[in-house]
């Protein structure tokens, strides 16, 4: 089956509105799909309702698009139980959820939560948090010069204290996917936990939890075509059981007084208040979406856009790109020789080409590889060559202008 | 001795209205950012003590540095950035609050004067050391006088 890009690109209305746009920032967000925004209109059209406690018809029509959603991420990632599938804002919440929950109840002093100096600022600081709190230490895997976890480093920190394992699947600043396979079989086989922080996969390749043999899988909707302020906790079913509420509030709880309140079953134990329901719905749409393509061919696609512009920068002077392991996800950060990022990113932005710079909510990793920031072109399904052409010829002439 | 980043020509030879003529005659985006590069050229940049901790405005996209002190009842500012965009862009503070009295520096509507001359966007750009952030600093040194 071979790709049609420009038709795949035509259903996301956002570029009719701006025609001559290069978005070039997916990796912080993507754009939506008709589809998302079909499903999240009509769901407040025709089912709108508050989940799981209505005695009316619409409550249930409601619950049972909420509980399909779930289902529907469950079996997306191929979670064995739609039940392990908790709720979130977005990954960021999920791995907070799992920080407060798990780790107050399973770190203790002297206990260690490894995490990779590739991490975002998501998978650092709550782990810092809770260490703060239950006397755990959190130390950093260190990364090689080309953006590759330091492996050897890995297996000598890998102790009987380490208790958790929190890593990136692929790095949000530079690309590197780490080989989480591996890395997961060696820390159960240490007796540690393992979370992987998917954000910066779901929306280019499959993700197969019971494969992988993830405690903890968590990511986001909007990076997956998906609508903000919806994302997913994966925790194998046997965890979410022991974990205590990190929330209070309505929908949580079993029974409710003073004298003590008994606390409802997962997930519905870790998801206080009311959900994002109609974001829950907009999701469930953006995997309907992804799965009506083919996955493989828009990986592929990802894959040739990312060698023509590593082509096209070879031919452009004083550029260096930071981090180049040979698997990365579909992103590249780039530094000047002559020029500012940020200045960069100006001069494009008047070319109407969308980029971020910055440190990307991952300074260790920026100063561990001796860079203050970089500039980011990230892809998604819809770019296109052009894109890749447009962003290059735009490039080679901002360097000369900033010469 | 004070240093010669101190010597620039914003708010003392060039003014508000010399400064609103340059900006206003740009008048496409990619011309106003070639603008803001040739300003950041005539702002002398800090050395390379002076770009240390205590004159850093925090920020993730770019880093700025900026110096006060006050000389017979008017407020100096020096100011620097790694970016030239955003050094172009403090020689536009530069002109509204370098040498000017206390009460100059209170009174002056810069979020307006940025509308005016379409630059807006910069107030909040570049989270935590936006124009706007930098601004309320030398505003606050004008406040303690």
């Amino acid at each position: 089956m071979s790709l049609d890009i420009s038709a795949l690109r035509a259903e996301f209305p956002l570029f009719g509105h701006y025609p001559d746009l290069v978005y070039l920032d997916n990796a912080a967000t993507t754009q939506k799909p008709r589809a998302v925004l079909d499903a999240e209109r009509a769901f407040y059209e025709t089912s709108n309702a508050n989940v799981h406690r209505g005695p009316h018809r619409l409550s249930i029509k409601a619950t049972e698009a909420f509980e399909a959603a779930r289902a529907k991420v469950a079996r997306f990632i191929n979670a064995e139980r739609d039940d392990e599938i908790v709720f979130t804002r977005g990954t960021t919440e999920a791995i907070n959820l799992v920080a407060y929950s798990w780790g107050a109840a399973n770190l203790k002093p002297g206990d260690e939560v490894l995490v990779t100096a590739l991490e975002h600022h998501a998978n650092i600081v709550p782990w810092q948090l809770i260490a703060r709190q239950t006397g755990a230490t959190v130390r950093a895997i260190p990364v090689l010069a080309d953006g590759s976890l330091d492996r050897t480093a890995f297996l000598s920190l890998l102790q009987p204290q380490v208790k958790l394992v929190a890593i990136t699947h692929a790095s949000n600043a530079i690309g590197t996917r780490l080989p989480v396979l591996e890395l997961t079989a060696a820390a159960h086989v240490a007796g540690a936990r393992v979370l992987i922080d998917g954000a910066q996969v779901i929306a280019h390749e499959s993700v197969d939890v019971q494969a992988l043999g993830a405690d903890f899988y968590v990511f986001s909707g909007h990076k997956m075509y998906g609508p903000t302020g919806i994302g997913v906790l994966y925790a194998k079913a046997e965890l979410l059981a022991g974990m205590p509420p990190w929330q209070g509030g309505g929908e949580m709880i079993d029974r409710v007084s003073f004298d003590g309140t008994t606390f409802a079953e997962p997930p519905a134990r870790f998801e206080a208040g009311t959900p994002a329901i109609a974001q829950a719905v907009g999701l469930a749409a953006a995997i309907d979406w992804l799965n009506t393509h083919d996955r493989a061919g828009l990986r592929q696609h990802e894959a040739h856009l990312c060698a023509l512009l590593d082509a096209g920068l070879r031919k452009i002077a004083g550029v260096k790109v930071i981090g180049n392991t040979a698997d990365r996800a579909p992103l590249r950060s780039l530094v000047f020789e002559h020029a500012h990022p940020f200045d960069v990113a100006q001069f494009l932005d008047a070319r109407d080409i969308a980029v971020r710079v910055g440190r990307h909510c991952a300074e260790p990793l920026l100063e561990s590889l001796g860079v203050t920031g970089t500039l980011r072109v990230s892809f998604a399904a819809y770019n296109t060559v052009r894109d890749v052409e447009r962003f290059l010829a735009a490039l080679a002439e901002t360097l000369d202008d900033l010469a | 001795m004070i240093s010669p980043a101190f010597q620039h020509p914003f708010g003392s030879t060039i003014d508000r209205t010399a400064l609103s003529a340059r900006l206003d005659a740009a008048n496409s985006w990619e011309a106003k950012n070639r603008l803001l590069v040739q300003l950041a050229r005539e702002l002398p940049g800090f050395s390379d003590t002076e770009r240390n901790e205590e004159h850093r405005v925090s920020g993730c996209e770019s880093t700025v540095w900026v110096m006060t002190y006050w000389h017979d009842g008017r407020l100096q500012v020096a100011a620097d950035s790694d970016s030239r965009v955003i050094k172009g862009l403090l020689t536009l503070l530069l002109t509204a609050y370098h040498d000017q009295a206390p009460d100059a520096i209170r009174q002056f509507d810069l979020e307006g004067w940025l509308a005016k001359l379409g630059l807006t966007r910069f107030l909040s750009a570049s989270r935590g050391n936006g124009l706007r952030a930098i601004a309320r600093k030398i505003v606050a040194a004008a406040s303690d006088k």
